[in-house]
């Protein structure tokens, strides 16, 4: 047993922290609210850089490393508010490394290794809340293919997505499972969405009649609904990692504003009121990294308890991003409420993924069923 | 990163299982459990202590040289789930086993650690701790009691408080003040004294709970020899602060951690069975997220002691963060405590004795004793200064 990350991991974090450090600041941030959204230029140094080979096989061109190697990673991607479908395109890859169909791995990986395929993925609908049994969006058959009809919310980055990955009622049974559908398909209708985080570009989708070809639910012929249930949970695996990344720069940011921003003749920072808040912050950010590490394993291994793990870390991690956040706009008093400062963006971001995948209260309902489960099986 | 069981794993699970099987009571946990009189209680829980070390499970983690099983990471973690899942005993050395072996280890001359170690693993020595004083708790650095060499002893005056399982101990570890002329921190000394020494004194002390776990203890011109000194004169301080990591690290987390898991395991059966109204109060979608928010903060608890561990082993040096282990785990066991209660409602306040008091009062006493984690081995705020300044920098 061994709980911490290699020396090899922690060199890959050095190298896109580097990275990511010099090519993304707030100010850069903010100017990607302009236009369609999508820096390029930051998603092709990701792809030099490896970042979207990591999880491909060898034999597609890849790298052929885990979700492991991967979990340093997010949380650095969190740090800098990453955007594009980025954290999309990388749990599709997973998706397709791990049930795709022979001919898809084949299409898609090679393309995806290289950073010339961007995935969006589309789960809710306006009425389905955050579970799976929900979902109305329909793939009938044609004999030769698949319609589709439904609509789905909240999917980022859709605009300039070469394929969506889509959660759908597939055939006459029904079945949950996923399609590949190309973006530029006819039928199909976008809306910008307006949140809290405009820098996520969500957008409503709907499909009207979009027929879709016979080889696009993915692992090939018939739909399966444990591939949703993964999606899910790399899905939120992923975005408890940036909720990690995001909390623990805020806390940076607040310690150094802490320790030089002068009242009543000292630094705040000396102030127990302060330093107390700071150490909790501290400790929540800790216990995060626990869980978000852990369900990062249990995710590579694809382990008996990966979704226990994944609720445990999501519901932690939204809810210790969510008090750092406030607290660390709290600590920078009233800069923290400007706009220009920018603090906020960081508010925004947590709040979005604390409330994408699952929130804190859905995914204890899901520890709660699963220790359950766990208690009978051991009777 | 692996969590992965060998076969060689399985093997010493499944060893641990069968001895488990064979050694607790028949119908331990059902029909069977710890005696409630406390001294009846200290003496089952010694003799488990005993029995653990006769089957060689005694000091799992510590170093073969010093007798332990120099078990690996995984054996430990496993050894902690199988206690756990056994609902076993706790020991009664805690003291000896978490805090005075490491210390020993680390600051004793060979002649100490062949003297003490070995007893404190088998049981045949218990150990307390004399750190606090009415005058000196969270300003640690601040303690009167005081040693005064005289010839090649020193003669011990003064009064601590807190101390855990003195009645029941042969041993203490003392810190005193041993010049008076020096600044707080660099007069201090760290020493063994044997507890049935001349003019100690040891008056239980009535706890919150009822219970009389930790004690005053006067010392009154008690002579203890010179050797009995660990590290030199004045540098106790140092000294002082390795208990006071071991005290709030992981090894000593993950013994908690057991405890806290077979609450949660408890308190999940007493849910399903108790009924609230028309269904049981494990069907109610409040109290299920209360309860889940426990599982999750204790299993967080288990992965830090993991994280925590890991480093440890790799050779990174104890230090600060484990000041951010305990505070964790002491605001979580609290929580778990509070959700126990409110699991209960109307008949929260119940306590053991009454005909209808839950899973025999033993979450009511949970929750007065949980008041003291935040409180011993460094109060939260202690623990907040220290990550504040010691690991975020933040000034003085």
């Amino acid at each position: 047993m061994d709980f911490d990350f290699s020396d090899q991991q922690y060199l890959f974090r050095e190298t896109f922290k580097t990275f990511l450090e010099e090519k993304h600041d707030l100010k850069k941030h903010a100017a990607l609210l302009e236009g369609d959204g999508f820096d390029a230029d930051l998603w092709q140094g990701l792809a030099d850089l490896g970042l979207f080979s990591m999880l491909v096989p060898e034999k597609y061109g890849g790298l052929g490393l885990s979700f492991v190697d991967m979990a340093l990673v997010f949380e650095e991607l969190g740090k800098v508010l990453i955007g594009s479908p980025l954290a999309e395109t990388i749990a599709a890859t997973d998706m397709i490394v791990r049930h795709g169909s022979a001919a898809q791995q084949a299409s898609l990986l090679p393309l995806l290794a290289a950073g010339k395929l961007r995935i969006a993925i589309a789960i809710i609908e306006p009425e389905s809340g955050f579970g799976e049994q929900n979902i109305q969006t329909r793939a009938t058959s044609t004999g030769n293919g698949w319609r589709l009809n439904g609509h789905k919310i909240m999917v980022p980055h859709a605009k300039g997505a070469d394929l969506i990955m889509v959660a759908a009622r597939i055939g006459s049974t029904q079945t949950l499972g996923l399609m590949l559908v190309d973006a530029q398909r006819a039928g199909q209708a976008r809306h910008e969405h307006a949140t809290l985080d405009p820098a996520c570009r969500f957008y409503a989708l709907s499909f009207d009649n979009v027929t879709v070809h016979a080889e696009a639910v993915l692992g090939g012929a018939s739909p399966h609904p444990a591939n949703l249930a993964r999606l899910m949970d790399v899905s939120s695996a992923v975005a408890a990692l940036q909720l990690t990344g995001i909390a623990s720069k805020v806390l940076d940011i607040s310690v150094a504003y802490a320790a030089q921003r002068i009242q009543f003749g000292k630094p705040i920072g000396s102030f127990q009121a302060i330093k107390h808040k700071c150490a909790d912050m501290a400790v929540a950010i800790d216990a995060s990294r626990s869980a978000a590490y852990y369900c990062a394993w249990a995710i590579a291994e694809d382990a008996p308890d990966r979704a226990k793990a994944v609720s445990i870390a999501k519901s932690f991690c939204g809810d210790t991003a969510r008090l750092v956040c406030n607290e660390g706009i709290q600590i920078h008093g009233g800069m923290g409420f400007t706009w220009e400062l920018g603090i906020h963006w960081y508010l925004r971001r947590a709040k979005v993924l604390e409330f994408s995948h699952g929130d804190a209260a859905f995914h204890r309902e899901r520890v709660m069923a699963a220790t359950l489960a766990e208690l009978d099986e051991q009777e | 990163m692996d969590f992965t069981y060998s076969a060689e794993n399985l093997r010493f699970r499944d060893e641990l299982r069968q001895w488990l099987r064979d050694n607790l009571p028949q119908g331990w946990g059902v029909s069977v459990h710890e005696p409630k009189d406390e001294d009846e209680r200290a003496r089952f829980r010694l003799d488990w202590e005993r029995q653990l070390f006769d089957g060689g499970w005694s000091g799992l983690d510590w170093p073969k040289q010093y007798g332990g099983r120099g078990a690996t990471l995984i054996e430990q973690a496993i050894f902690a789930e199988e206690m756990a899942r056994a609902g076993a005993p706790e020991g009664l050395n805690i003291i000896g086993r978490n805090l005075v072996g490491p210390t020993l280890m680390r600051h004793g001359t060979v002649a100490q650690r062949q003297r003490y170690l070995p007893k404190i693993l088998s049981t045949k020595e218990v150990w307390c701790q004399g750190f606090s004083e009415p005058n000196a708790g969270s300003d640690l650095a601040a303690i009167g009691c005081r040693a005064d060499r005289q010839d090649d002893h020193f003669i011990v005056n003064g009064q601590k408080v807190w101390t855990s399982f003195a009645q029941y101990s042969q041993w203490c570890i003392l810190l005193v003040r041993t010049d008076r002329t020096l600044p707080k921190h660099q007069g201090i000394s760290f020493l063994l004294v044997d507890m049935q020494s001349p003019g100690v004194t040891v008056r239980p002390l009535k706890q919150i709970s009822g219970e009389s776990e930790f004690n005053e203890t006067f010392f009154e011109d008690v002579r203890v020899p010179a050797e009995n000194i660990v590290g030199e004169l004045n540098g106790g301080w140092k000294i002082a602060q390795t208990t006071l990591a071991a005290e709030r690290g992981p090894g000593d987390a993950q013994a908690r951690q057991i405890r806290f898991k077979q609450e949660l395991d408890r308190l999940i059966a007493t849910a399903a069975k108790l009924k609230r109204g028309s269904a049981a109060a494990i069907e109610d979608p409040v109290l299920r997220q209360k309860i889940a928010k426990s599982i999750v903060e204790i299993e967080i608890m288990r992965l830090s002691c993991l994280r925590s561990l890991s480093k440890l082993l790799k050779g990174e040096a104890p230090g600060p963060a484990a000041s951010m282990l305990k505070l964790y785990w002491s605001h979580a066991a609290q929580g778990l405590y509070e959700t126990a209660l409110e699991t209960l409602g109307p008949l929260a306040p119940l306590t053991d004795g009454d005909a209808l008091a839950q899973a025999d009062g033993r979450f009511q006493l949970g929750f007065l004793q949980s008041r003291a984690f935040t409180i011993y081995s460094g109060s939260s705020e202690i623990q907040r200064n220290i990550i504040a300044e010691r690991m975020l920098g933040l000034p003085k």
